[in-house]
C-alpha cells in the first residue's frame, strides 16, 4: 500500500474526512501517474521558498534609441519590511491614497495588507509569474515577474 | 545586517564599463552623529504623527537590513547603469 493512500485511510479511520471524501481522493491519488508525484515533491522541495523577486522589462522603440531593458531584482525580505512600513501609515493617510487609487482605476484598499497577512502572501507570490506583451507598430514591451 | 558596500557599474557609448564601489558602511558611520542629533526631532515627529516611535524605528532598521542583496539594472543601447547592493 503507498503512502498516499495509507494517509488517506488514516484519515478516515479518524473521522477527519468522509468516506466519500477518501474515495475521491483515492480516486485522484490513483490517477495522477506514479512518476509525476515523486517528481512534483523533490522540485517543490528543491524550490523552497523564493528570495527574491524579480521584474524584467524589455521595451524597443522602433527607430529611435533601440532597446531598454530594466531588471530589478527585490529581496522578498525587502517586500516584508515593505508591508510592515505599511501598517505604519497612519489611517487617514491610508483612506487618501485608496481614494486616489480609486480615482486612476485601481480598486485596491491598502489597509488590507496586514503583517499578519504577510506570510500567506509571500507563499502565494511563490507561484506568481506575470507575463505582459505589447506589440504595436512603433513599440515592442515586454514585462515579466517573477520569484527566485 | 545593514548593507556594507553598494557597486555602481555605468556604461558608456563605447560599451566602455566603470565600476565604482561605494562603501556604505563609512556613508552609516558619518550619519550616525546626524541620526543621534536628529533623533529627538524625528522622535517628537512621529508621536504627532500618532505613530509608535519605537516601532517605525524597528521597521526602518528592518528595511534598511533587507536591501542586501538587492539589483537594479537599467540599459539602453547607448548606456546603462546597474546598482547591486551587498
Amino acid at each position: 500500500m503507498n503512502e498516499n493512500r495509507r494517509q488517506i485511510l488514516q484519515m478516515l479511520s479518524e473521522g477527519k474526512i468522509s468516506a466519500d471524501e477518501a474515495e475521491r481522493l483515492i480516486t485522484a491519488v490513483e490517477e495522477r501517474p506514479a512518476g509525476l508525484s515523486s517528481a512534483g515533491t523533490s522540485e517543490s522541495a528543491s524550490k523552497g521558498r523564493p528570495k527574491y523577486l524579480r521584474v524584467q522589462v524589455d521595451a524597443e522603440d522602433i527607430g529611435k534609441e533601440g532597446p531598454t531593458k530594466v531588471n530589478v531584482r527585490v529581496p522578498m525580505q525587502l517586500l516584508r519590511a515593505g508591508v510592515k512600513l505599511a501598517g505604519l501609515i497612519p489611517a487617514q493617510a491610508l483612506q487618501r491614497a485608496n481614494v486616489a487609487m480609486h480615482e486612476k482605476g485601481i480598486p485596491f484598499d491598502l489597509s488590507q495588507i496586514k503583517p499578519e497577512n504577510l506570510e500567506d502572501l509571500i507563499e502565494q507570490l511563490n507561484d506568481l509569474s506575470v507575463d505582459v506583451d505589447q506589440k504595436d507598430e512603433a513599440t515592442k514591451v515586454r514585462v515579466k515577474v517573477f520569484c527566485e | 545586517m545593514i548593507p556594507l558596500v553598494a557597486v555602481i557599474s555605468l556604461r558608456g557609448r563605447q560599451s566602455r564599463t566603470v565600476r565604482l564601489w561605494v562603501p556604505l558602511f563609512l556613508l552609516w558611520v558619518l550619519m550616525v552623529p546626524l541620526a543621534v542629533l536628529l533623533s529627538p526631532v524625528i522622535f517628537v515627529g512621529l508621536l504627532v504623527c500618532r505613530v509608535n516611535p519605537l516601532r517605525a524605528f524597528s521597521v526602518a532598521w528592518q528595511v534598511l537590513c533587507a536591501l542586501n542583496d538587492a539589483e537594479f539594472e537599467f540599459d539602453q543601447r547607448s548606456a546603462g547603469i546597474s546598482i547591486c547592493v551587498f
